[in-house]
């Protein structure tokens, strides 16, 4: 039986004989100058559905209009940010599977770009529009997360300092998606432990308290605040059903820590909410020290891609006018490309930098164990 | 010369014997299967157990470098960090330690849930299986079809129910009232909206059909012989129950309890629905965000399952092996009597259909009201429209997709995908069950059948999160393995269990004298399948193929890291909605699936008699 065995099993293994790699690696590193011209010209030569993966649901209707555009067959899949990162790691090996992938959670990133999963592109075209920074790898555009509350009744949580959500007061009224459930949301508490957050943590405890922080048996005061922040909040399954509770008639005094464009969905109450920051911004004051926190979502070519030009015309697509067009038609979204007007209705993604929690992906690697092991006890 | 001449009697005989052992069909299955089965589960299963030691790409790599570990190394860490760090300097003392946290502490909750389910599953199944069975209740017909709606919705479809129907605001988020706080202005208090019981009563009403099936089964089948033997010998009912009729049932009754108890330890959706909000966690909910981070230590959440479904297993089995097997359907058989509940019986068919009524009609019409409403709960007629099912253009929902689910190109695709799935893995899982089934019915005892046995229950007792991601990375390494293929293989060998277990099942209750008297006069074995064991027990059978069936096309966690494309399957699809909150939709496709597998069932019952409903009794 045994010998039977282990005869089935190694025909199993010689089935799993390598298909020879696919070199998008290469293709991308060689068309680094191709114009728009060039590169259309060899996407329409590819062949097969273009297949492309992102972590935001209107990459959907991005994809259509690209292929209305140029007449390609497009296929585009709207999946959480780890779903992708599982699936590119079995398709690199076997080919198939993603041809794109706009994707969020720049740690992980780091990783998937190291393990040769993704590869990045800079279309020639936007090298002068983008900041270097956002270029490597290249940011699509910024989504945010942001303290939102609703504005009825008499208990209004209109908070001008991220303090006043520590306030036992709070306890029950502050929604959060679970960090443990999407990493964005822990990237972000992990950026509040860094020595400049902390800081202004600090500074901020001091304006609003009056007194000096005393930390305890915290680390530093982005710890603190984070204990404190997450005794007071309740989970909710996803920022959509958070935003239309929060939006609710009977929620008064209820605030929460959301993506700024779920309030575009038509079935959020949007008149019962405000934006803190809106507010704040409206008439010149801050919220202290920050109003949410700002996240990159990226765009790269999949290394397993069988149409890794198509990948790139597609990438260089949706930094133009057009490319953005479906995020481009409400608050919450912001294109890395200077060329690309901030949304109407919106603050400038200039503003919104600099009143939020950005990310930084390597203090995020670094620091992940030790943070991430601080806010489970504080999701118990 | 002598010695020559005995070695080749022996040889003789033993190519004598292998030939012998060859020509019994029972073997070739065996043989067939045990193969088989061994690469499909135990495959996976080294897979799983080799990923517990390794260091994983990302937030893992980061987190052991400074141990100088990385990518690709082995090390015991995972074991280390996930159940034996209990104290880590911090102030809270054991429970606060990472182990209590991600794993001491949701284990408690997750056997309490297992076990609460089970047994409520089992308590009302096994019920409802007695009174359609055995008593003259009313509204039989109503019970029985109504029944097995819990079963047939996707479980966390009933979650949502549950909150969106009791949710108020002095619990959970506290933001807005449910239909019966706002209706009665009654608030339901937070044990019973989440937590703990509300997980365990929505997976135990979930998987009841599972007692109703398999005992029902039996209860209908069993031979009247034994207990009209009680009756004449003036045995008192109560004891005829106690001593005759529950001996009976119990095997079927520790499937149950084995079926139901590994479901609900692997469930993910419903314990996020109705556990999140008030900070209540399960193994499979932090082996779900493991995944996405420190995935060793998911795995070893998903070893640690494995081997509470075996000890299960194995329990259940020393329980049924040990002799106690009874023959229920032999050459002769006449019909059960049935109680008469006399002034009980109205009493009892009311109480019974109106639970029914509210736990599986009231969450359909709840579906259908909310996917016609624009904004959640406000139920006037202006606020209502028919755009979720037949609308066109709805760019200005913004919600993924741009027609009603009726005229969506996309809907129908994934429909038409998930229904021939479903259809595919029913064919394989039953068809299989069925020979597994007289495979190991016939060579009951030996060796080779109990290890069939025991491998094609195993698949079952593997999460299904853990399984999908299994093989996952096995098809990375096999080139056809990929799309249909993969999905179709992974459910199979997943819902054989559900197949292997009808078909013991039936030809156990199978006197061997029927198989007997067709071998005597020379028919063959295949013509003795297709025309005498397969007749006789069809309808036990048919509920092998039934169960895969239904099961795939609610399946969520298994393939949701298979599936092509999110809009590959209905639930995945589903799923999707529900978690971006587009609620219209999601109702919309839930009632669609739950149509579609009622009309399935209803054409298989038209054409062949069985039904889920019906079960294994037929």
């Amino acid at each position: 039986m045994k010998k039977f065995l282990s005869l089935i099993i190694a025909a199993v293994i010689m089935l799993a004989a390598m298909p020879a790699l696919a070199a998008a690696s290469d293709i991308v590193a060689a068309s680094a100058d191709l114009n728009h011209e060039e590169l259309l010209e060899k996407a329409l030569a590819e062949n097969g559905t273009f297949i492309v993966y992102g972590n935001t649901s209107r990459i959907t209707t991005a994809l259509e209009d690209f292929c209305k555009l140029y007449g390609f067959t497009g296929e585009g899949n709207n999946l959480k940010d780890a779903e992708i990162y599982t699936k590119l790691e079995n398709e690199v090996n076997g080919g198939g599977g993603a041809d794109m992938v706009m994707i969020q959670d720049g740690a992980a990133l780091v990783y998937a770009i190291e393990d040769g999963l993704l590869v990045n592109y800079i279309p020639a075209a936007i090298k002068d529009s983008v900041s270097q920074e956002d270029q490597n790898p290249l940011v699509q555009q910024f989504i945010n997360k942001v303290f939102i509350y609703n504005n009825l009744g008499d208990n209004v949580p209109a908070i001008k300092n991220v303090w006043e959500l520590t306030d036992p007061s709070f306890k029950g009224n502050i929604i959060f998606k679970n960090p443990e459930q999407e990493q964005v949301n822990m990237n972000f508490l992990i950026m509040l432990t860094s020595e400049e957050w902390s800081a202004k943590l600090t500074d901020a405890y001091k304006a609003l308290k009056g007194e000096d922080i005393e930390l305890g048996g915290y680390k530093n005061a982005g710890y603190k605040w984070i204990a404190e922040f997450l005794g007071n909040c309740t989970f909710g399954s996803s920022d959509t059903t958070i935003a239309e509770e929060i939006s609710k008639e009977t929620a008064g005094g209820k605030i929460g820590l959301f993506v700024l464009s779920k309030l575009r969905s038509s079935t959020v109450l949007t008149d019962n909410l405000t934006v803190a920051e809106y507010d704040a911004n409206a008439e010149s004051y801050t919220v202290e020290p920050f109003s949410g926190f700002i996240y990159p979502m990226y765009a790269l070519v999949s290394s397993g891609a069988s149409r890794p030009y198509t990948a790139m015309l597609f990438i260089e697509y949706l930094m133009t006018d057009a490319g953005f067009a479906p995020w481009g038609s409400s608050i919450g979204a912001y294109s890395s490309s200077s060329a690309i007007a901030p949304n109407e209705g919106d603050l400038g993604i200039d503003i919104w930098k600099a009143s939020s929690v950005t990310e930084d992906p390597q203090f995020i690697l670094d620091n992940y164990a030790d943070v991430a092991d601080f806010v489970i006890k504080y999701l118990q | 010369m002598e010695l020559q001449l005995t070695n080749r009697v022996r040889m003789t005989r033993l190519s004598g014997k292998t030939r012998a052992w060859f020509t019994k069909p029972a073997n070739i299955i065996l043989l067939v299967f045990v193969i088989l089965l061994g690469v499909l589960t135990l495959y996976p299963l080294l897979t799983l157990l080799m990923e517990t030691v390794i260091v994983h790409s990302g937030r893992e790599a980061s987190a052991v470098r400074s141990l100088g570990l990385a990518k690709g190394d082995t090390t015991w860490w995972h074991f280390q960090k996930l159940l034996f760090t209990l104290n880590d300097g911090g102030a809270g003392g054991i429970r606060l330690s990472n182990s209590w946290i991600q794993f001491y502490s949701p284990f408690l909750n997750t056997m309490a849930v297992s076990l609460a389910s089970s047994f409520i599953a089992i308590l009302f199944g096994g019920a409802v299986a007695f009174l359609i069975t055995r008593t003259n209740m009313l509204f039989k017909k109503f019970v029985s079809a109504v029944f097995v709606f819990p079963y047939i919705m996707p479980s966390w479809t009933l979650a949502l129910f549950w909150q969106t129907f009791l949710k108020n605001t002095n619990i959970g988020t506290g933001t807005s009232n449910g239909i019966f706080a706002s209706m009665f202005g009654i608030y339901a208090p937070e044990w019973l909206v989440y937590g703990f019981f509300p997980i365990s009563l929505v997976l135990g009403l979930h998987y009841a059909p599972f007692a109703y099936i398999l005992i029902g089964g039996i209860l209908r089948n069993m031979d009247a012989n034994l207990e009209e033997a009680a009756t004449i010998l003036k045995t008192p009912r109560s004891r005829i129950i106690r001593k005759i009729t529950l001996p009976i049932v119990m095997p079927a009754i520790l499937s149950t309890f084995l079926l139901t108890f590994a479901s609900s330890m692997s469930a993910y959706a419903v314990p996020v629905f109705l556990g999140s909000p008030v900070r209540y966690y399960m193994l499979s909910t932090k082996m779900k965000s493991l995944m996405d981070t420190y995935s060793g230590q998911a795995y070893i959440i998903a070893g640690i399952m494995i081997v509470f479904g075996v000890a299960i297993l194995l329990l259940n089995q020393k329980l049924t092996n040990s002799r106690r097997s009874f023959v229920t359907v032999s050459g002769k058989s006449s019909q059960i009597s049935q109680i008469n509940l006399r002034k009980a019986n109205k009493p009892i068919a009311i109480i019974l259909v109106a639970i029914l009524l509210i736990v599986a009609v009231l969450p359909l019409i709840t579906f259908a009201m909310e996917s016609v409403i624009i904004k959640a709960g406000d139920y006037s007629l202006k606020n209502m429209t028919m755009d979720f099912w037949i609308g066109q253009n709805l760019t200005y929902l913004d919600q993924g997709d741009s027609n009603g689910i009726l005229l969506s190109a996309k809907i129908w695709k994934a429909l038409g995908y998930s229904v021939l799935l479903a259809v595919v893995c029913s064919l394989i899982a039953g068809t299989s069950g069925m020979l597994v089934g007289y495979g190991i019915a016939k060579r009951r005892g030996s060796k080779l059948s109990s290890a069939v046995n025991s491998l094609s229950f195993f698949p079952y007792l593997m999460p299904s999160l853990a399984f999908g991601a299994i093989y996952l990375s096995m098809s990375s390494h096999v080139p056809w393995l990929r799309g249909f293929a993969l999905l179709a293989i992974v459910g199979s060998v997943k819902y054989l269990p559900f197949a292997s277990r009808s078909g013991v099942n039936a030809m156990l209750q199978l006197s061997g004298e029927i198989e007997e008297a067709a071998i005597i006069t020379g028919v063959p074995w295949f013509k003795r399948m297709t025309r005498i064991i397969f007749p006789i027990q069809k309808a036990t059978f048919l509920s092998g193929y039934l169960l895969p069936m239904v099961s795939c096309m609610r399946e969520l966690s298994l393939f949701v890291l298979l599936v092509p494309t999110s809009n590959t399957i209905l639930t995945t699809m589903l799923m999707q909605y529900s978690e971006k909150g587009w609620a219209q939709f999601g109702n919309a496709i839930n009632l669609l699936i739950v149509t579609v597998v009622l009309l399935l069932n209803y054409t298989v019952n038209k054409l062949t008699g069985a039904s889920i409903d019906k079960g294994v009794g037929g």
